[in-house]
């Protein structure tokens, strides 16, 4: 055999764990590109929603500021349905493809691996959330004046983050059972509704609104609303409440979701459950 | 890194048991994969499990690799702990699964080193240099960009060995790799595993080829039921059956019903036929030897031929037939 190069390893932790991320968003999009489904939900998925969403009601309003709302929901619909859907595939991929044991017999923990998925699905969303955007300023005219630029663009990195993190806690469902892929499907139209992607929040009846503010981009939403719609009337927060929430929200996500993956993981060694599809 | 003092495999009374729960969550079954089973495995030592399927080795590898969590024994890898040394356990081992599993099939060879490379936290100035001389070193570096859902059966299985090896392990686990490939991809695989021994790496092989397992092997255990029912070197392994010899006929036309009559006959200890090419070949296990040739020539029925018969040696499938089968 040839003489190989010695296999030096990364040092540090942090090096580790931003090269770990970074292998599995460049995986994710290369399996991702590769499929040509991925037109299906980035593209004409969004086209069909945004459609929907402009004849019901376009003929009911007047004003710019309506139709921003509602491509500004509809992009948040999609980018949320993209990324419980991928999360949810994330794992299950690596059953159904015969990776999981590769995976699983990595150095590192496998929260990360999954996170570095998650963002990428997420990432999916935002393309698909730019789309419907592109729709309804180029073919619906809506006009794209925002309140405050800054916050506005503040408040959406911090939305996609938030997700992501939401995304990574779905993961740990499918993790555990082969048959979650159920559960995070049936979150995808409950979540649309209490995160008030179409309507205000504030309608829903008042039985909802605990489940509706557990969620964090509930708090986001209204935050991009605040910061693009003049006048916008939400929740009686400001723009900073919003985003303070919904940033805890974020991180109380992440350190369930890094807690539940290391339990998971253990109760699925155990079980002997891991591989199985 | 500095090899250990100690085996690079040490397994003490190792227990695996499986519970299937019924519809309350009760138990309603408990299944015993591994019955308490001790070996340990030599620095740079290239190491055989072989058995049935169902035996066990499979559960072992895993158990060993840390993908599953033994129920009871003890378990060292390199030194380390099975159950609480994880990462460093799994930094330093390489995994080669048989079969079509373990490669992302829509991206190329070289993404699939470089996502696993980097997983297994090699720097990247070494995997940029690492990673061509691996495809080299397997044959793939022609084929290197291609995606690999191109390649054939062999082509994949050479992949996973440079998967294996981009890490630079100090112990490799082989679970079945020449499982379903050609004579020739099969052999290519066998030389690349003798470079890893002759480069100093330990190895743990399983196999169902019985003749590569006594190829390549320097000490084989024989699992049987979650049990070790044989540890030693190959030909220690085929002494045990020095009692018997082996006829081997090859016939034209033999149906099962000649096998079964073969097995009748007195002093037959065991009889293993392949009947399924247009030649077959049939091996009578026997104390007798080449005394009991009239009685199998008797027994052979109208229409059937048999072109050639040898007196051998009993081989290393004898010896774990007899093993299996008690």
């Amino acid at each position: 055999m040839h003489e190989l190069t010695p296999g030096k390893q990364t040092q540090g932790r942090v090096g580790r764990v931003i090269q770990v991320l970074r292998a599995s968003v460049f995986l994710t999009s290369k399996l991702f590109f590769a499929d040509p489904q991925w037109l299906i939900p980035n593209i004409i998925a969004p086209f069909i929603f945004t459609l929907v969403a402009f004849f019901l009601f376009s003929g009911q309003t007047s004003g710019s500021s309506f139709l921003l709302y509602l491509v500004l929901g509809s992009g948040l619909m999609g980018m949320w349905g993209t990324t419980i859907y991928a999360s949810a595939n994330s794992i299950g991929f690596d059953r159904w493809n015969g990776t999981m044991e590769s995976t699983l017999a990595a150095p590192i923990p496998l929260s990360w691996i999954a996170l570095g998925r998650v963002l990428f699905n997420t990432l999916q969303g935002v393309l698909n959330a730019v789309f419907i955007l592109v729709i309804g300023l180029v073919w619906f005219r809506v006009g794209f004046t925002l309140v405050n630029p800054p916050a506005f663009f503040f408040a959406s990195i911090m939305t996609f983050l938030s997700l992501s993190a939401f995304g990574l806690l779905m993961t740990t469902i499918l993790l555990l059972s082969r048959k979650g892929g159920f559960i995070t499907n049936s979150m995808e139209i409950p979540v649309y509704i209490a995160t008030g992607t179409m309507f205000p929040v504030i309608l829903l009846p008042v039985v909802y609104l605990p489940f509706a503010f557990m969620l964090a981009p509930t708090w986001g939403i209204e935050a991009i609303r605040l910061a693009a719609l003049p006048g916008y009337v939400g929740l009686p927060t400001t723009y900073t409440v919003d985003m303070t929430i919904m940033v805890a929200e974020t991180f109380a996500y992440l350190a369930l979701a890094f807690f539940l993956f290391k339990r998971v993981e253990a109760y699925a060694k155990k079980m002997g459950t891991l591989e199985e599809y | 890194m500095q090899k250990p003092l100690g085996p690079a495999i040490s397994v003490k009374g190792l227990t695996r048991e499986y519970v299937t729960r019924n519809f309350f969550g009760g138990v309603a079954r408990t299944t015993s994969a591994l019955s308490g089973i001790d070996f340990e495995v030599a620095n740079g030592e290239l190491f055989g499990l072989i058995g049935p399927n169902g035996a066990g080795k499979t559960t072992t590898i895993k158990i060993l690799t840390t993908l599953l969590t033994p129920t009871g024994g003890d378990a060292r890898i390199l030194g380390l702990d099975v159950r609480k040394d994880l990462y460093e356990i799994r930094r330093r081992i390489g995994i080669v699964f048989g079969g079509e599993r373990g490669l992302y099939n829509r991206v190329s060879a070289v993404d699939n080193l470089r996502y696993f490379s980097d997983l297994y936290g090699v720097d990247s100035s070494v995997a940029r240099k690492r990673i061509p001389e691996l495809l080299e070193v397997v044959g793939l570096s022609d084929r290197a960009q291609e995606k690999v859902e191109k390649y054939s059966r062999g082509m994949k299985q050479r992949l996973h060995i440079a998967k294996a090896l981009v890490h630079d392990p100090e112990l490799i686990f082989l679970d079945e790799p020449t499982i379903g490939l050609d004579p020739g991809g099969a052999r290519d695989i066998r030389n690349m595993v003798r470079d890893l021994k002759a480069q100093g790496k330990t190895i743990l092989l399983t196999t169902h080829y019985m003749f590569e397992a006594e190829e390549l092997c320097q000490r084989i255990a024989v699992i049987s039921k979650g049990k070790i029912v044989a540890l030693d070197t190959p030909s220690e392994l085929k002494n045990m059956v020095r009692d018997i010899s082996v006829i081997e006929l090859r016939t034209f036309e033999a149906t099962m019903d000649y096998v079964e009559a073969l097995r009748k006959l007195p002093n037959v200890v065991r009889v293993v036929a392949d009947l399924d090419s247009e030649q077959q070949t049939i091996r009578v296990q026997t104390p007798l030897g080449a005394d009991l040739l009239p009685k199998v020539t008797a027994a052979l029925p109208a229409g059937a031929r048999i072109i050639d018969r040898t007196i051998k040696e009993p081989t290393l499938e004898d010896a774990y037939l007899r093993l299996v089968e008690e």
